[in-house]
């Protein structure tokens, strides 16, 4: 039963899409929610994790992303998925271009530079309120014109297996090597002939990509767009859900999305002290735990169905792999 | 023209207030070769420290700084001792990494605890002198000269701690080479605290010089740390002479910007935008800033 993890997710998978019906509305909110941030945590980690490019601008993605759309929903009265669409191209675009401006960038610097953009972003939203409606919120076509929320869930839950086949058979493949290359060391990738500079764009245009789905997924759900999408606030909040899950694995990277957001609102009766608890939780993962809480949960899960004691070189696949 | 001279004069003010935040990250660059994100937040607490000193002792204004300082300093060492040691540590991988994710947490744990412990609401402390100077036709408030006056003696008291002591002489070797430095007798390990908390103390005072001038509020923190790196990175990060320079360069340049933007009731908004606009030039086209020593780059 080597394949026993794939099946245990699939029938995971079928039972919550099967019985999501049954969850309340407020608890289907919470679980959209978690799906979202779900797909900004694993693109995060992509960029993150794998290449080594510290951007805190990935929430400003989000919400650049999130903006193209509604805005041109709203204009040319174009379909919704339509929209979506030529908000994800925009924030590749715009990603891309980041990416290129900021080659010769490394570690501290690219943080700072990515943060500086980010504030610029969110300031021109919110000034510009004649167009973008400033902190007042942009009011957003919906994506279905229904009281339910079920749709919602269902086309959330299609977009994270979506994100997450797409970026497991992305850092599958060659391009995850080199991705993984760039992150340890750039000159030694260089001299091994990974095309540095390409692929550091091309992981900044992918990340944003993903970012930008979220975001005009979430434009286009919750109904009302702000600036604050793209503040540094939730772009911590990312960081914190990517770090304590473990931000070196995309399945890891989701499952703090879905522990965090689950259990922030199991602890709502503590209202902002939970950020805080967060915040330390992040602390003394990073402090103590580096690899994130869940990696070893993960990896563990991963061998299950493995005859115990067998095969080394089957565990061994099994530890380097990042499954899904 | 007078305008002009009022403007200029409210420039140099939060310039110094920019250099004292600014030459804190960039000692704490120069030692420890991590980008403090949480700098802005040790700001909003030395701030709120100096309003409570003042509220419950009853101490006068000045007292309130210092004591605001000394207890930042203590907190800065306890920080350092608790969160930032792996970063000495051989094996540790990836140290960019971690200084950035640690400090980013910290910024956003200290962040949501004001606003819990503090309110969310802006707090004023009494001006440190009340009143105005009448020069001609020019008036400056007594408290913006004080806090000009205050930041320019911490500036040069921080200028001859570094060049004219020989703990200042020693944190420079540390940064040069920490090895070397080992090796001629200095205790990295003491000089890494003391640079975090010289940096931390130097926040906390510029925090609680413009607490009067602005209002404390828990996220008061966010623009001056967005500046401060403009300004290290203008001035190149580890130079402490440069960062000054920059500082006030800023401070002038914003204040300028926001007085003969075309669009008034846009211009506050987009001063921010200014100077992060001037970041990302520089960061563009000499990454090492103005006045950037070799051996600091990261790159």
């Amino acid at each position: 039963m080597r394949g026993l993890p794939v099946f245990i997710l699939l029938a995971a998978a079928i039972l919550s899409l099967v019985y999501a019906h049954l969850l309340n509305d407020y608890w289907m909110h919470v679980a959209i929610i978690a799906l979202f941030y779900g797909i900004l945590t694993s693109s995060w980690s992509l960029l993150a994790g794998y290449a080594g490019l510290f951007s805190l601008a990935h929430m400003a993605f989000a919400s650049l992303g999130g903006y193209t759309s509604a805005l041109l929903v709203k204009w040319y009265a174009i379909p919704v998925p339509l929209g979506v669409v030529a908000g994800v191209a925009m924030c590749c675009a715009v990603g891309g271009v980041i990416g290129w401006v900021c080659l010769r960038l490394s570690g501290p610097y690219l943080a700072i530079f990515t943060l500086a953009f980010s504030e610029i972003l969110r300031i021109a939203f919110s000034t510009e309120d004649n167009i973008t409606a400033g902190m007042a919120g942009l009011h957003t076509e919906p994506l279905f014109h229904t009281a339910s929320r079920l749709p919602y869930f269902y086309t959330a839950f299609g977009l994270l297996v979506f994100s997450l086949a797409v970026m497991g058979f992305i850092v599958h493949s060659r391009w995850g090597l080199f991705f993984r290359a760039i992150r340890e060391d750039e000159q030694a990738a260089a001299a091994s002939g990974v095309a540095v500079a390409r692929f550091r764009i091309l992981a900044f245009a992918i990340a944003s990509g993903f970012a930008a789905l979220a975001g005009g997924f979430y434009a286009h759900y919750i109904g009302v767009l702000t600036p604050s999408v793209g503040s540094l606030d939730l772009m911590a909040v990312v960081v914190v859900m990517t770090v304590i899950g473990g931000m070196e694995r995309i399945p890891t990277a989701v499952g703090g999305a879905f522990g965090v957001e689950a259990l922030q609102e199991y602890l709502r009766a503590y209202g902002e002290w939970r950020l805080v608890f967060f915040g330390f939780i992040l602390l003394l993962t990073m402090r103590f735990a580096r690899n994130g809480l869940l990696t070893p949960l993960w990896l563990q899960f991963l061998r299950l169905g493995e005859v115990r004691g067998a095969r080394p070189a089957a565990r061994k696949a099994g530890q380097e792999g990042s499954g899904i | 023209m007078d305008y002009l001279l009022v403007q200029a004069t409210n420039g140099a003010v939060i310039g110094i207030i920019y250099a004292l935040v600014a030459t804190g990250v960039t000692l704490i660059f120069s030692i420890l070769k991590i980008v403090n994100f949480a700098h802005g937040d040790l700001y909003m607490l030395g701030g709120y420290c100096a309003y409570y000193v003042i509220k419950f002792l009853g101490a006068p204004p000045l007292l309130a700084l210092v004591i605001s300082m000394a207890t930042i300093f203590t907190f800065g060492v306890l920080i350092e001792r608790s969160l930032l040691t792996p970063l000495y540590n051989e094996r540790t991988e990836r140290k960019d990494e971690y200084g950035i994710i640690v400090t980013f947490g910290l910024a956003f744990v200290l962040r949501n605890m004001a606003l819990i412990v503090f309110g969310p609401f802006a707090h004023r402390p009494p001006s440190f002198v009340s009143g105005a100077q009448h020069i001609g036709s020019l008036i400056v408030t007594n408290d913006r000269l004080f806090v000009g006056g205050v930041g320019l003696v911490l500036i040069f008291a921080l200028l001859y701690f570094m060049n004219r002591t020989i703990w200042g002489q020693a944190l420079d070797a540390v940064s040069q080479s920490r090895d070397s430095a080992a090796i001629v007798g200095i205790n990295p390990r003491r000089f890494n605290s003391l640079a975090y908390a010289v940096g931390a103390s130097l926040a906390a005072a510029a925090g609680a010089l413009i607490a009067p001038i602005f209002s404390l509020a828990p996220d008061m923190g966010v623009l001056p740390t967005i500046q401060s790196y403009v300004i290290v990175i203008l001035g190149g990060m580890g130079s402490v002479l440069g960062s000054i320079i920059a500082g006030i360069l800023l401070g002038e340049a914003e204040t300028l910007f926001t007085a003969f933007f075309p669009d008034p009731t846009r211009a506050l908004s987009y001063t921010n935008a200014f100077g992060v606009l001037v970041l990302i030039i520089v960061l563009i086209f000499r990454p090492t800033g103005l006045f950037g020593r070799r051996h600091l780059r990261m790159e």
